[in-house]
């Protein structure tokens, strides 16, 4: 992060502190619907062990978490649900939308479905019915390069 | 007798009702849970931490895969088919797809490579299926290290499913005629390897936990049901095997070649949860048995049925013959028709028998696929398993059950 | 396949149990069919209650299944599909006494305008819920049932989804703020 003029050296090395904090132990809450579900715990198997990136304590309140992993198909009636637990999250909370039903419907075009974007600010869209566990894996990284840079814009830049 | 649902009903001290007594409280347990394996809301009316009552309340996974199915020529049904019982996605199209072969006159002809193949993906399933309940279920119970053997194990099926099919979950490998596939240079080899490795590593696990003083604490006399009682509920698979009768779907209606294999169906009689995990762990052991029995066969020959106007010609033919890109793009296009009729096809899914009631209309989409989801009614006995164990004992109950909530809600 | 001889768990060979059943049935019996799978009637939903009896003290004990399906355009457009078992009770853990178990299909064809049909819930708890699912699926009303309310879909869902008129992507497509159930738009601070 660019020291910019209008910021005084202590407070952005606060903010870089923070960021680092932030980003090195991202707490996702237990927030498994359906197949990807599966995947998201196969994260912390001992074959892709999140637990290196300070990620494998899935928290089961949303009290206390600070990532949700939209798991799977988002149905009618679990939609509010999902509102509900994203409004219980405390800030700062970031939400990644993993798979192709939660991003966009998926396979399933049809009454039963929404995509978690209608109800959701989503940060990070995961392809793949069920995206791999290396898939997942990437996003978070992703998700942490977001967190460090600042937004997403930042991250564009730096990568330009 | 079984207990009338109106004596369940109208007893005061088993309906929810608000307000009545100042010592119960009404507690909503779930959607979101770690413990409920799934989305699924349990309404409890508790008395301290003594369950009074228990109320399942479902469709919070409510997919509409049954009208999806509906709107997709037969063969891309398959798709939607196998994300319903999501941990044993090739069960779920193996029973769509013999329904299917059966509507269309074509069981017979099935290539025996294809059905050793099939019954050897579906037994690898339904291990994998048993690491996943393995690993989630003692977590439910607090023992967390088991959860990491049985997905390192489950890593290598799921490595063999990537490696034949291209997908680690819901493959979508098994077609109408046969196969999608035939298997690559190379498996062979890497199945040797899962045959060898996978007997010790179970031993291995049943190690830690069949024998554990606080799993059989805690899983001794909880949720037993009586044969009456599990037959009235409708219950199938381990939970049905747990109270002394051996009904398993290959055996009593065989499929596939099943009854040409050599395997036992493990059955205990006290059941309870420790007799539904027992079952469950037995039934890993005999499953490799079968896989053990498919790899000593594996017959040679084609994987697909030698009809054009069902299964499509192989791209290499496509590049020069007229015909076969005619009958490439005819299926690809619109499909082909079934005859008109219906069928229910039931196999043996991990979870206890899941059968399809498949209507066709003689078109090229199907016109019904009515699932008979095995957890469907596994949760709904809660409602009688629940009531006087404690909210602990009541996580292990559903844990033993084993349900998933794409077979419920659909 | 099964052997008429000697059914495990069934106490009249089979043909004699549909025989039986099309008495039970008596007007309300359509047509009985022998298919590949199992044997099956078809019959209207008075004869319902009779005939599952019958088929109880034939020791057809287990409930497999309920199963709705919709033939529209065809009438009778609603078929309410039941599928049984005959469960052996007792030290049954031989499994090769448990070979092609006998099985048993009732399609019971309600009105096309008012369907109803009677309840099983009271005879098989398991029964509670498949007809809950027919209800919120097809509409079709199951008289008698303790608690007759949508299942799957939420409570305020309108119209009967897996009905061939129904459209696939439902009928409010596009997203509505503030309606389903509560699920509002996000806003983005910052």
């Amino acid at each position: 992060m660019a020291v910019t003029q209008d910021q005084p050296f202590v407070l952005t090395k606060l903010d870089e502190f923070l960021k680092w904090a932030q980003s090195s132990a991202i707490w996702p809450m237990t927030m498994g619907l359906a197949c990807c579900a599966i995947e998201m715990m196969s994260i912390v198997s001992p074959r892709y062990d999140t637990a290196r990136f300070g990620a494998e304590v899935f928290r089961s309140s949303p009290r206390q978490s600070d990532l949700m992993i939209v798991s799977g198909r988002v149905s009618n009636k679990m939609a509010p649900v999902l509102r509900q637990l994203y409004e219980q999250m405390p800030d700062p909370k970031w939400v990644i939308s993993m798979g192709a039903c939660a991003s966009t419907g998926g396979v399933f075009d049809n009454y039963a479905i929404t995509p978690a974007d209608t109800f959701l600010p989503i940060d990070i869209y995961v392809p793949g019915c069920p995206p791999s566990p290396d898939a997942l894996i990437y996003a978070l990284m992703q998700l942490r390069r977001e967190i460090r840079a600042g937004s997403k814009a930042q991250v564009l830049a730096e990568n330009a | 007798m079984s207990a009338g649902l109106s004596a369940l009903v109208n007893n005061p001290d088993l309906t929810l009702s608000p307000g009545d007594d100042q010592d119960t409280l009404v507690l909503s347990m779930g959607p979101q849970h770690p413990s409920t394996h799934g989305v699924l809301r349990v309404m409890l009316r508790l008395d301290g931490e003594m369950v009074l009552s228990a109320e399942p309340e479902i469709g919070f996974l409510h997919t509409g895969i049954e009208k999806q199915a509906e709107n997709l020529f037969w063969q891309q049904a398959i798709t939607v088919v196998d994300r319903a019982d999501y941990l044993a996605p090739l069960s779920n199209s193996l029973c769509y797809v013999l329904a299917a072969e059966h509507l269309l006159g074509i069981d017979g002809q099935i290539p025996p490579r294809a059905r050793v193949l099939r019954v050897m993906f579906t037994e690898l399933t339904r291990i994998a299926s048993h690491l996943v309940w393995l690993g989630t279920h003692c977590l439910d119970l607090g023992a967390q290290s088991i959860f990491f053997y049985a997905f390192e194990m489950r890593e290598r099926i799921l490595s063999i499913m990537e490696f034949v099919t291209g997908a680690r979950m819901h493959q979508s490998w098994f077609r109408i005629g046969g196969l999608g596939i035939d298997v690559p240079k190379g498996f062979l080899e890497r199945m040797d390897d899962f045959i060898d490795r996978f007997p010790e590593r179970l031993a291995d696990m049943r190690a830690i936990v069949e024998k554990n003083v606080i799993i059989v604490d805690r899983l001794v006399g909880v949720g037993k049901i009586s044969q009456q009682e599990a037959i009235d509920w409708g219950l199938t698979g381990p939970p049905l095997r747990a109270t002394g009768i051996a009904y398993d779907v290959r055996r009593a209606h065989p499929y596939c070649d099943y009854e040409t294999y050599d395997f036992d169906v493990p059955t205990q009689t006290a059941g309870d949860s420790y007799a539904r995990f027992v079952v469950r762990l037995d039934e890993m052991s005999q499953a490799w048995r079968i896989i053990k029995q498919t790899r000593d066969r594996f017959p040679g020959g084609p994987v697909v049925i030698d009809d054009r106007k069902i299964v499509p010609p192989p791209k290499t033919e496509i590049q020069h013959s007229m015909e076969a890109l005619i009958h490439h793009f005819k299926l690809v296009s619109s499909g082909f028709n079934v005859p008109e009729g219906h069928i229910y096809q039931a196999v043996e899914s991990p979870r206890g028998e899941m059968g399809m009631y498949v209507t066709s209309a003689g078109g090229n989409k199907p016109w019904r696929v009515r699932w008979r989801p095995t957890s469907f009614y596994h949760t709904q006995a809660l409602k009688r398993l629940g009531p006087g164990n404690l909210i602990a004992d009541l996580v292990a109950i559903i844990g033993s059950m084993d349900p998933v909530f794409g077979d419920v809600d659909r | 396949m099964p052997d008429a001889a000697s059914p495990l768990g069934v106490r009249a060979p089979l043909s004699d149990v549909v025989a039986m059943l099309t008495q039970a049935a008596g007007e309300s019996f359509i047509e009985s069919a022998a298919c590949d799978d199992m044997d099956e009637i078809a019959l209207r939903p008075d004869g319902l209650l009779p005939v599952v009896t019958a088929l109880r003290e034939a020791g057809f004990n287990h409930l497999l299944d309920i199963g709705g399906t919709d033939h529209h355009p065809l009438s009778p457009r609603f078929e309410i599909s039941y599928i049984f078992t005959a469960m052996p009770l007792g030290d049954q853990r031989d499994p090769h006494r448990l070979l092609n178990l006998k099985r048993m299909r009732l399609r019971v064809f309600p009105d096309d305008v008012e369907p109803v049909v009677p309840t099983m819930a009271e005879l098989w708890p398991s029964a509670d819920w498949p007809e809950r699912e027919i209800f919120d699926l097809f509409g079709v009303h199951f008289a008698g049932h303790p608690d007759l309310r949508r299942l799957l879909n939420p409570d305020d869902w309108k119209g009967y989804p897996l009905r061939k008129d129904y459209p696939l992507r439902g009928l409010d497509r596009g997203f509505v703020p503030g309606g389903r159930g509560g699920a509002v738009p996000p806003v983005r601070e910052s």
